[in-house]
């Protein structure tokens, strides 16, 4: 059973619309990240769910109940901050007993729980520490079990880890996860950092000014991407523009479906060689269409020997530029008016030196195809 | 010459000569403070006499017993403890809730209630109580203002009487105590308040519970300001009170200048300083009981 619903929220500061229509549900135990660029609005529609902001329209549920006006401190989550909001004049103890102290909880049941939290956490020696001799990971460490010491239905969290450097990150993001899976917490984690959203998350919510671009698994939003905002965000890719020259429909639109029927579609490319796909009959000569390979699946083969005839086309290149990039190597190559871009473990790397020739190519699923306005054909 | 420049030059490096540093601070200090305070307790110890200010060069403790067997200086001084007591206590809580609202409000309004605050403080004392005068007469604003509602029938005494002695005096404290308490609230962060509310905490807990431990060295020297400045408070009472709001600051001009008794007055006068050294000094205390703040 869902135990948030975010139902159709939008919020306006003045002129700006900063949440969008959006929608979400979470399950119970759920860890689902709100992952998106500064500014796009993932921080507004949690600080509206935890209650520190007021949708101008939509409703917000937590187990069934509507709480779209319920003040922040009769709502059942907590909020764990990006700069971590410690108080600054109580022990480490007393910030973590601040929320069972307020949920009027006897004093030795919660004597019991805040030492429970902080051994989950693994912060016990420092109790009678003040935040301000703390580090960063130990800051972040507090705040997580101020929030989880009274036991919120749902956790929110705001890029809690931004302020950490890398190595701490992935240790806290494994921590934080394995605290999840511990303890059965729903949690909603915002993030602008893929890997994390990646490593932490169950589902993701991928957020692009204001609006839900796409919503669900890992796996699935980044292999099968419904527009092209989601292909760019998650990772590099090569963006090739190409246009419509011919459409040759293959099965005729019925009344029942609403895209149209399926065609076979020419496009010319800038590398020069023409590629001709399957796809939803809605597109007409002279339209724009944007063909996305990811670096690892643009497949090459020195100049000299035959390219596979699975391939999809097969161009011409030029080395560019090689980047030693630690366990990876980037290659630029020069395809006819365009440059792709690819990569290779070090271990399965080219045998090419920079102004050799290559013949450049994919397997037909390698490619994924975006109309003018960013929608995914198929 | 050039030996002795080099060689002072790296005393004052090596710090066996940063005493010197301070001097004119020190110099200032003696002048204006050190100075004419000995000069007041020399003359608090002299003899009174009916033929002039005091007795030159005699020797004598007769001013302070006079001091602290007449009744009426009695009064006044316990009534100016009082005075002081009361005008800190609403001091504080005026500009506790007035430097909250300037923490709490945005843009426009906040450097408006900032302004405010300034303004004040740079107008002049008489201008202030002739403006108070104004305000809370009985045909003032205020009063006219309450009488409107029909709460009351008869205008209220708000000037010309005690209230309306602290009503100038707190003109004169609360700017004062206000930008000390928003110099410490503004360092405070507002997500501290969303943190405590998102934990279960009321609008009023949280206050009470995350920002006003905070607010406390700001809120000590507020009363401080407060309470020295009410202690040798002249002008308001004088101004906005009545003849029986008699603070030691009035009690004192009328030994100089109706009784022209100088000993006596420097007596009073000593007193007054060393109840305001004593409240100083329980402050520091307390400022270094709580770590004044340096732990915020």
């Amino acid at each position: 059973m869902a135990i948030l619903e975010v139902d159709s929220i939008t919020n306006s500061f003045g002129s700006v619309t900063a949440v969008d229509d959006v929608s979400l549900s979470v399950e119970a135990g759920e860890l689902f990240c709100l992952l998106g660029p500064s500014g796009c609005g993932k921080s507004t529609t949690l600080r509206t769910i935890a209650g520190f902001e007021q949708p101008d329209s939509g409703q917000i549920r937590i187990d069934g109940t509507d709480v779209t006006t319920t003040e922040p401190n009769r709502r059942d989550c907590s909020m764990v901050f990006q700069d971590w909001a410690l108080f600054p004049n109580k022990t480490v103890r007393e910030n973590v007993a601040f929320g069972l102290r307020m949920n009027d909880v006897a004093t030795a049941q919660r004597r019991q729980r805040v030492d429970e939290t902080l051994s989950l956490v693994e912060m016990t020696d420092h109790a009678e520490k003040p935040p301000a001799a703390l580090s960063g990971g130990q800051k972040q460490r507090v705040a997580l079990a101020r929030s989880l010491a009274f036991e919120p239905e749902i956790l929110l969290l705001d890029e809690p880890l931004s302020n950490l450097d890398r190595k701490l990150r992935e240790a806290m993001q494994l921590e934080i996860k394995s605290i999840q899976r511990e303890t059965g917490m729903t949690m909603v984690y915002v993030t602008h950092d893929q890997d994390e959203a990646f490593t932490l998350a169950d589902r993701i919510g991928i957020i692009n000014e204001g609006h839900i671009a796409q919503q669900g698994p890992p796996a699935t939003v980044y292999t099968d991407p419904t527009n092209q905002f989601v292909e760019s965000f998650l990772g590099t890719t090569n963006f090739i523009t190409c246009e419509v020259t011919a459409t040759t429909a293959v099965e005729p639109a019925t009344p029942e479906a609403t895209d149209g029927g399926t065609a076979e579609i020419e496009l010319t490319t800038p590398f020069g060689e023409p590629l001709s796909v399957p796809a939803v009959d809605r597109l007409s000569p002279g339209d724009t269409v944007t063909a996305s390979i990811r670096p690892e699946r643009v497949s090459v083969v020195t100049a000299s020997s035959e390219p596979p005839a699975s391939w999809l086309f097969t161009a011409t290149g030029t080395v560019e530029q090689r980047l030693h990039r630690g366990s990876r190597i980037r290659y630029e190559l020069a395809v006819g008016e365009t440059t792709l871009v690819t990569e290779r473990r070090i271990d399965e790397r080219l045998g090419v030196d920079i102004g050799d020739s290559v013949a450049v190519g994919c397997q037909p699923e390698a490619i994924t195809y975006f109309d003018a306005a960013g929608r995914r054909i198929r | 010459m050039s030996v002795t420049a080099a060689g002072l030059r790296d005393r004052l490096q090596n710090g066996e000569l940063r005493g010197l540093l301070v001097a004119p601070i020190v110099l200032f200090d003696l002048l204006v403070f050190v100075v004419p305070f000995g000069y007041l307790l020399r003359i608090s110890l002299t003899e009174r006499t009916q033929r002039g200010a005091f007795v030159e060069g005699s020797w004598s403790i007769e001013a302070f017993q006079y001091v602290l067997s007449t009744p009426t200086l009695i009064d006044s001084f316990l009534f100016t403890l009082w005075f002081a007591a009361g005008v800190t206590a609403l001091s504080l809580g005026i500009s506790l809730l007035y430097a909250y609202a300037i923490w709490r409000a945005a843009g426009g309004l906040r450097v408006a209630l900032l302004g405010g605050v300034l303004v004040s403080m740079l107008t002049a004392i008489v201008v202030k109580l002739f403006a108070v005068q104004q305000l809370f007469a009985p045909n003032g604003v205020i009063n006219q203002g309450i009488l409107a509602t029909g709460v009351i029938q008869e205008p209220l005494a708000l000037i010309n009487s005690a209230a309306g002695a602290v009503i100038g005096q707190l003109y004169i404290v609360v700017p004062y105590s206000v930008l000390a308490i928003y110099s410490v609230l503004s360092s405070v962060d507002e997500s501290l308040l969303d943190a405590a509310r998102d934990l279960g905490a009321g609008r009023l807990r949280a206050v009470v519970e995350v920002i006003i431990p905070h607010t406390i060295p700001g809120l000590i020297v507020a009363g401080v300001i407060s309470f020295t400045w009410s202690v040798g408070s002249f002008a308001a009472p004088l101004l906005a009170g009545s003849s029986a709001e008699r603070t030691t600051g009035i009690a004192i001009s009328d030994l100089l200048q109706q009784n022209f008794d100088w000993a006596a007055a420097a007596a009073m006068g000593l007193l007054v300083a060393t109840t305001v050294f004593v409240a100083l000094a329980v402050t520091y205390g307390l400022l270094s009981y709580t770590g004044g703040g340096t732990d915020g």
